[in-house]
Parts: structure tokens; sequence; C-alpha cells
């Protein structure tokens, strides 16, 4: 039922201008797309996990006694990656695993690197040496790293291959059984091209 | 005897002054002042843990977020100003750790972003209603007029409407 | 049993929700009143069904039944009575199905209510509504199955699903309840029963007028119509969306022991943008009521609430940003996000459809600048800027800045408290002068007349404040601005109930009610707005000069905080709670110019069983209107006689936020109630509802 009585005004008026009707949906079209665009791209960002095959990020690690790493610079060697933090528990369960793995692999073409998430250089080098660790470490400087391969906690582990692919991933602390039988596996395949 | 006194005054004096010296030194060891709660929590409230969720660092009960007041404790006992420990730990750990972006570039998206936004909303009212207004005065001087003598026309140009509106809906 | 019932009843109201909706538009082609009928039959019997399968999960929680995976999820042996009812809403699945059926409740509600008043309107209404019921069903039954158990397949592998198969073994009642995982000790508040079933029911509150709306767009009946019907709704989803959120605030400040209500957080702000547009498209209907004006304007603002509503819950559900609320994340980020686009896109597509073919015409001009009008388009242009800022800080810039320039931002209270409050400042300078302007138009003068008193009474308000703690002029200023907002409303209903004791010489409480009945909505509102100033006063005050200190104390020691003293007497440590819980208790005494005001007991609790946060603080607080003295133990710290920390706040003003909102419920029941009907001298006016429509 419309309402009574009708104005002047109306009954001189045209329709509404097309122009404005027409910029209003271009406009309305525009953003709507454009929220669907980033917040579709945003879930998916955010839906991602950690890598598990293809190439690995790379990176340069500066190691807490003064060193620089590059991991492409590491080619032709397995690298284990380790992600840990000096405050987080299951990271201290697995420390001397790791530290003994390493003593086997070390001059087998392999190679740890500890990578330190929101830690201090204090905690770091306390927890490095209540556990006696001899491979490189170093802070994840800005948490560039740990952003690249997506962790979600501490401690995590991805092994790279000879040639640069992320072989395996492990989201658990390790045993050193385990982790040996994932080097050896990360070996063999070195010699496939 | 006036002499040995004047030197060995001297003397003490100069053992006191290099003394002085070396004691500061050690001073220097060991500059730490103490440091309040307070002092840390008025630090740690504009500072964010990636491993806390959107909770300030004053709030968080978790293990990294201690050490990393503890942190804070040390650099302000050591003299830093609480600007100079917020930069250093976004410097550290990089800018979600403050709760608007060090970095200018970032800084201008969060903050200046809303307000163009809303600059937009405002020119676009604006611009509405200043068609409105125009439109207005074109009706406003034929309105006395117009009234009284149209009635009747009015009537049935509503009439028509009515029909031609009816027809486009069949 | 219990589980294959729920599901079994959740199924068929998906079923009989799409039916209802198919059924309903295929009636109003053929034109078939029987169609119609059956469909509206199906879509009342959803509310019945989904009590069933609510019922269902409901008895599965109070009598333990851990092999429904849900049930095993949010509680375990030691959760007290209360909890297992609020588990219902505790996690994902059952606050979804919680969600579907509060959705059916309304739909319920509307059908049952409006029918006879809009008929025209009711067959699109229900299929909206029934469209959007079956969408959220659809996310229950595919996606997070509440009613799903868990189930040995004979490999020794455990496999979760509604019905047995292959072989499938329940698991030992005892090794389930032993390793059940009980509610977050989070949630183990007062506010667990009241917060989330208030926030739902404000989100789907607004599916009423929304549907309306749609169904205007899908009819063509572009009248009012539309908004007169739905207006008790929008007022019903609006009261419970804002006490939804007060009573968060209240939880927050309760148990996350940081001393404040509002922590700007992704998920908070996700629940208040909705509130936003919903503020501003009340108000704007007013004006279409009244002048038939902004009628695009009220269909944009009221699709936009909705699509603010369904992106909150798909902001939320989905974990896309990090918060201290978030679920766990699960599979059904993407099924909300293409449901959130569809519906955005579908009544836009709708609305600018309408527009372009001339159907949605403004009935008149805008007039004066200071016209009523004027002022509400302004209310509006400023709620749509909050929107925008406050979207923009929860979502669009941490998204946009992880998505194209690779860093993860943070934006925290002080980007918000950057941004807004101008923008809330505007709003009560606008609450302030709205009420005293007339419609069409108003002159500077005659509004600064209508001030007088106003201000006066609101000088008086900042000399108080004033006198209870040292203020800054400029904050005393804006005080100053937000009474005026408050003092405006008092002052009106006073005049005019003065002027109903001067001329009709009635009583002063009896020409108070007697001005409230004849005019309900105004004088709510009224009340509304004068609730708003005192939570606005407390609000400002709590933010601005809180005071804060930690000390570490031994029994018999004190710590000073603003003129108080608090002196930590004693400590009862290792107390078990009838849940279970062990508490240890500080018993500290709060002093003023050496009188003692009050003894307090804060303590820690320790749950036992809980995985990952399993220690809780729970601050105790001496409360006057004039400040909360709020003392909390710090948990991480050692706690015993020897050496206790604590963190003990001042917050000035803070009760008025509670009390004022308090004041809103109050307002806002007022508002709803119908106005008293002026009788129709007219014989034959026996039925006048169904022609005239429902008398707003």
């Amino acid at each position: 039922m419309t309402e009574l009585p009708m104005t002047h005004d109306v009954l001189t008026e045209r329709a509404p201008a097309k122009r404005s009707v027409n910029f209003i949906t271009v406009l309305a079209a525009l953003i709507l797309a454009s929220m669907a665009l980033i917040f579709g791209l945003g879930l998916r960002h955010q839906q991602q996990t950690q890598p598990t095959e293809g190439m690995a990020p790379l990176f340069t690690l500066q190691t807490l006694d003064g060193q620089e790493i590059a991991l492409e610079a590491l080619r032709g060697q397995v690298v284990v990656i380790n992600f840990w933090a000096s405050w987080c528990g299951p990271c201290r369960d697995e420390a001397a695993e790791l530290e003994a793995a390493w003593q086997q692999y070390k001059d087998k073409d392999v190679i740890f690197l500890g990578i330190a998430y929101t830690d201090t250089e204090r905690n770091a080098q306390a927890y490095l040496k209540e556990f006696g660790i001899t491979y490189p470490n170093g802070l994840d400087y800005k948490t560039k790293i740990s952003a690249q391969y997506r962790i979600t906690g501490v401690p995590e582990t991805f092994i790279v291959d000879r040639q640069g692919h992320i072989s395996e991933f492990v989201m658990t602390p390790l045993k050193r059984v385990q982790l040996s039988a994932m080097i050896e596996r990360a070996l063999a395949k070195g010699t496939q091209p | 005897m006036n002499r040995l006194l004047k030197i060995g005054v001297m003397l003490l004096c100069l053992a006191i002054a290099l003394s002085a010296v070396t004691l500061s030194a050690f001073a220097q060891d060991d500059p730490r002042r103490p440091v309040t709660d307070d002092e840390v929590n008025a630090v740690s409230k504009k500072l964010y843990c990636p491993v806390c969720e959107n909770i300030t660092l004053d709030t968080c009960g978790t293990l990294a977020c201690a050490q990393w007041r503890e942190e804070v404790r040390i650099l302000l006992s050591e003299g830093k100003t609480p600007e100079q420990v917020i930069e250093n730990f976004v410097m550290r750990f990089g800018d979600r750790v403050v709760g608007t972006p060090a970095d200018p570039t970032l800084r201008a998206l969060a903050l200046i972003t809303p307000w163009l936004l809303s600059a937009l909303v405002l020119l676009a009212t604006g611009a509405v209603f200043l068609r409105w207004r125009k439109e207005r005065p074109a009706a406003a001087p034929s309105a006395p007029e117009a009234k009284a003598a149209t009635s009747v026309r009015t009537f049935a140009e509503y009439r028509a409407r009515i029909e031609a509106d009816l027809a486009a809906r069949r | 049993m219990l589980a294959e019932l729920g599901f079994i009843a959740t199924f068929l109201a998906f079923v009989a929700a799409l039916y209802a909706a198919g059924i309903a538009l295929y009636s109003v082609r053929r034109r078939d009143e029987r169609l119609l009928l059956s469909a509206r039959n199906a879509a009342l019997a959803t509310l019945p069904l989904l009590s069933v399968s609510l019922g269902a999960l409901l008895i599965a929680l109070l009598t333990e039944q851990y092999q429904i995976a849900y049930v095993w999820n949010v509680t375990d042996p030691n959760t007290p009575t209360f909890y297992r009812v609020t588990a219902l809403w505790g996690a994902q699945a059952g606050s979804l199905l919680f969600w579907s059926g509060i959705m059916s409740a309304f739909a319920f509600g509307t059908i049952a209510l409006n029918w006879q008043a809009q008929r025209r309107l009711m067959p699109y209404v229900i299929v909206y509504t029934m469209l959007i019921l079956a969408s959220f069903l659809a996310l229950s039954l595919f996606f997070e199955n509440p009613f799903e158990r868990y189930w040995i397949m004979p490999d020794n592998s455990v496999a979760k699903s509604v019905f047995a198969f292959g072989g499938a073994v329940p698991p030992a009642a005892a090794r389930l309840a032993e390793t059940a995982n009980g509610l977050n000790p989070l949630l183990r508040h007062f506010g667990m029963i009241v917060h989330p079933p208030l926030l739902y029911m404000g989100f789907v509150g607004f599916l009423i007028p929304f549907a309306f709306a749609m169904a205007a767009l899908a009819s063509g009946d572009l009248s009012t119509n539309w908004i007169r019907a739905t207006r008790r709704w929008t007022l019903l989803a609006w009261l419970s969306l804002s006490l939804g959120l007060v009573l968060g605030g209240r939880w927050a400040y309760d148990v996350l022991g940081w001393g404040g209500w509002w922590g700007w957080d992704p998920v908070e702000n996700a629940a208040f943008l909705p509130w936003l547009l919903g503020t501003a498209f009340l108000h704007s209907v007013m004006i279409q009521e009244k002048r038939g004006m902004l009628k695009v304007w009220n269909m944009f603002l009221i699709l936009g609430t909705f699509s603010a509503v369904i992106f909150g819950t798909f902001a939320t559900r989905s974990g896309l940003v990090d918060s201290v609320h978030s679920f766990a994340r699960s599979a059904i980020g993407f099924p909300l996000f293409f449901f959130w686009f569809s519906i955005s896109a579908i009544s836009l597509g709708m609305l600018l459809w309408r527009w372009r073919r001339g159907e949605l015409r403004d009935e008149r001009r805008l007039h004066g600048l200071l016209s009523r009008e004027s002022l509400f388009v302004l209310n509006n242009i400023v709620f749509v800027m909050l929107f925008i800022a406050v979207f923009w800080g929860s979502f669009g810039a941490p998204i946009f800045s992880e998505l194209f320039m690779g860093t993860t931002i943070t934006l925290g209270k002080d980007y918000f408290l950057q941004v807004t409050p101008p923008l809330f400042l505007a709003l009560f300078i606008l609450m302030g002068i709205a009420p005293l302007s007339a419609w069409s138009a108003t002159t500077l003068v005659r509004l600064g007349r209508a001030l007088i008193v106003p201000a006066l009474l609101a000088a008086l308000v900042v000399a108080l404040l004033a006198l209870m703690q040292p203020t800054e002029p400029l904050v005393l200023l804006i005080y100053g601005v937000i009474a005026l907002s408050g003092t405006v409303a008092l002052w009106e209903t006073v005049r005019g109930a003065a002027a109903r004791h001067k001329t009709l010489g009635e009583q002063w409480h009896t020409a108070l009610m007697a001005l409230v009945a004849r005019n309900r909505r105004r004088y709510g509102g009224y009340l509304i707005h004068l609730s708003i100033a005192v939570l606005g006063i407390g609000a400002l005050g709590s933010e601005l000069y809180q005071q804060e200190t930690q000390r570490t104390l031994a029994v018999g020691q004190s710590l000073k905080l603003g003129g108080y003293v608090m002196r930590y007497d004693g400590f009862l440590g290792g107390q078990i709670a009838d849940d279970g819980r062990i508490m240890d208790i500080a018993q500290v005494t709060v002093l003023r110019d050496g009188r003692e005001i009050a003894q307090l007991r804060p303590r820690r609790d320790f749950y036992p069983n809980a995985e990952g946060m399993n220690t809780m603080t729970i601050p105790a607080a001496h409360s006057t209107l004039e400040n909360d003295f709020y003392v909390l133990l710090v948990d991480w710290e050692p706690i015993s006689a020897g050496s206790a920390t604590f963190k003990v706040f001042i917050n000035p003003l803070i009760n008025l936020i509670w009390w004022g909102s308090l004041l809103l419920v109050f307002g806002t029941l007022i508002g709803m109630y119908p106005d008293e009907r002026v009788a129709l001298a007219a014989a034959g006016a026996a039925q006048p509802s169904r022609l005239a429509g429902v008398k707003a």
C-alpha cells in the first residue's frame, strides 16, 4: 500500500539518474569482488600447511657463532632443519637425540641446522650449552624462516635432500632411530637425478 | 712536617682518585639497576608475543612470554629507555610484536587507509546531497502557483502513472 | 540411539527446510494457496525437529555418552552439570547446531506471528529463511557433525562416524571416560550460559529483517511494510547482540585477568561489526517510516548487516585471523566463505535490479541541513566510517599485509584507540542534537535554545566527575559531550511529563507513565540514549584513568596504589572444590585512609585433568560506583604464604558500564512494547489488523 498523499516533488521527478545507478552498481560489484578476492586468498593462505614437497624455501641463517649459512650453498648435502625453542618442553626431549644423530652423520654429507623460534640469544645459548649441541644453530631473525616454512609450533623438523627438495617433514619430537631412517632415505635419493 | 703532611694528603688524594677510576670500571661490569614489575609491565603492555594469539606480553602466562619479560627487564636494567626496548624487539622479531607496525609503509597502510576510505564515503554522500539540493530549487518555485492550478491535472497524472505501473507488471 | 536420533532429526529438518523453500517459491508462480500452506508447515516443522536433535545432544551430554565424539571433546566425568548444559555450545559442532536451532525458532516465530499481516511477503520470507537455515544445517550435517561417534575398527584403528559399519565396535566406556577432554577452563564461567546464546540470538535475529527485505525485493512490495513488520524483530536482535557484547566484556573482565573488558580482538570485532550496521539500520528505518526516504540506503544497510553477520561467523569459525576466541581449525572455512559470498552477491544483485527498474524511489527530499533526516544520515555515515575502521583493523590490514607485503602485522588496541575515538565522539554529539531537531527543518537558534537546560545538567555531571578524580580540561569537555547526549534524552522526557502535569493536572508519576505509554518508541529510545551515555562515561573513565601496579608480597606486607593500601593477610593453599579443581586462595584486606573497606580473596584455580591451559587466575574486586579495586594473583609466579605476586588495578567508573547496560535492556523493552491502540470509533472496525497491517 503506497503512502498518500503523494507530494508534488515526486510527480515531477524522473526515474533515478541512470548514471548514478550504474556508478553505484559498478562500485558495489567492485567492492564485493575485491573483498571476495582478498578473503578467499587470505583463507587459502591461512589453510596452507608446512611444505612437504618441492623446493625447500631458501634462507640465510646467522648462526650464534657469527657464521652465515645459506641453504642454497648446501646443495649436494642432506640438510636436517630443526625448528626449536628454549621454552619448548618437547624440544628438550629430542635435543639429546638430535645431537647423537649429528655425531653419527656429520662426516657423511649431512648437515644439521637448528633454528630458534622467537628465542632470545641468552636463553638459546644456555639451551645449547645444556645439551652440548655442536651443530650450527641460529636465531630466526624477524621470524622470517618460520614463516617461510609455515610452522605451526615447535619442534618441527624438515629433511632436505641433496637437490634441495623437501624430502620429509615431522611435527613431533624425534627419536634417533627414526631420524636415522629419514636421513638414510634422503641420502639414498641423492644418487637419482 | 707540614711539607710531609701536604705530600701525604696529595698521595692520599691520588690514591682515592685512582681507586675511583678502577672501581668505576667494576661498576660498569654490573650496571644493573633494580627494575620494578611496573616498569616491565609498562613496556610489555605494548608488545605482543607471537606464541600467544593476540594478547599482550604482560598478560600471557607461557614460558616464552616469561622469557621475553625477563629480556625486557634485563634491557631496562641496562639503561635502555622503553622506546629503545621496543625498537630492539621489533628489530629482532619483526613488526608483528607491536600493536601498530613500526615500519612506515605498513604503518601508513594500517592507519591511513580507513580515513581514506571514509573520506570517499563522505565525498559520495556529499555528492548525492548536492544533487538533491540542486533538484529542489527547480521544484520549489513552481510549487505554490502550480499546486492550486494543477490539482486536477495532478490527479489525472497520478492515475495515468498507476495505470502505467500496473501495465508494466503484467 | 541418541546419536542416530539426533542425526536423523537434523537431516529431516534439512530436508524440510529445502522443501519449504522450494515449494514456497513454486507456490508463488502457480498462485497455489495449498502449496504455500504445505511449505509453511514444513518451515514450522523445522523447529520441533531441531528441538529433538538439540535435545538428543543435550541428553547425551548430561548422561555422559562419551562415545559421541562431541561429548568426549567438551566434557569429562568431573564436569559439573551446569557446564554440561553449556557444553552444548562449547565447541564448533555443537554451537553450529545450536545456531541452526535458534534460527529455526526465529523463523517459526515470524511465520506464526506475521503470517496474516504480511501475506504478500510471507512466501518469499519462507524461501529466504529456509534456504539460509538449510545452508547452516548442511554445514552441520556434512562438515561439523556433532553426532559422530568413535568406533574401533577390526584393524584396531579408530574411526569417527554416526552409524556403525564394517565390523565397528564401540570403544570401552571406561577408557573413553578417563581420556575425555573436558571443557576449556576459560569457558567455566557463569557467562557461558548467557553470552553465546545472546550473541547467537543477536546474529540470527537479523535474519528476519533481512529475509523480509529480500522478500520485499523479490515480491515488488517495496513500501515500508517490510520495515513495519520487522521492527520488533530488529529490536530483539539488537538488544540480544548488545547484551551479548556487554556480557562478553564482563566475562573478559572477570577471567582474562588484564583488568579490561574489551580487547579489540578480531572475534570481538566480528561481533561488533554487525552491531554497528544494525544500529545504523535501526535509526535510518525511522526515516523511511516517517518520511519515505532512504529506501535504497536501508536496503543496503540491512544487506550489509546480515552480510557482516555471516562474515563474522566465517572469520571466527575458519580461523582466518589469530584470536583468543578461535575455534579449532576445520574444513568449514571454504564452505562458509562461499556461503557468505553467495548471500552477499545474490542480495546485492536483487537490490540493484529493483533499483535500476526505478522501483525504489524516495517520496521526499532532504531539506534543512539540521533537520532530523540530515542528522540521521550523518549518524549513518559515522557508523559506516566506524565499520570501515574496525573492519580494516581486524581483517583488512592483517590479511592484506600478509598476502601482498609478505609480513604479518598485529593491529591491537593502540590502532583502534587511535582511529575510533573521534568517530565515537561524533556519534555522541549527534545523539545530543538529533532528538532536539525536527523533521524537515530546524534552525540553529531553535536548536541552541533547546540545548540550554541539558547543557547545564551536563555541566553538573561533569563537575561531579571532576570532583571524583583529577581530570584534564579536554577530557572534561568530552565527558560533557557524552553527558549531554544523556541529559538531552532525560530533559525531553521530563519536559513531556511536565507538560502533561501542567495541562492535564496529572501527578508526576502518572504523567510520566502516560507519556511513555503514548509513545513507547520515542521514550524507550531516549532511555537507550541515556544508557549509552552512562556506558560511554564508564568506558572513557576506566580506559583513561586506570591505575595498575604489580608487587610481590609476603604475608603481612602491603602495597599502595592511588590512595588505597592493600595488605596480604593470609594464604589458603590446596583447597579442593567440588569439580576437582585445586584452589590457592590469597586473603587480602583493602584499606583507604586507614579504614578497612574490603576483604578480598583472589585465587588461582588449577584443573588437574585439563590439557594445555590448566590454570586460571580468578580476580577479586571491591566494586563501587566510583571505581573497582581489582586484585588478581599472577599465576605464573609462585604463590605461597612466603610470597605471592599481586597485580592490582583501580578502574574508575567501570561499574557504570554494567549499570548502563541494565538501563539499555529496560529502554529496549519499553521501545518494543506495543503502543496502546486508539479505539476506532467506526463500527465494523472489528478486523482492523488484516487490512491495516500491524501497527508499529
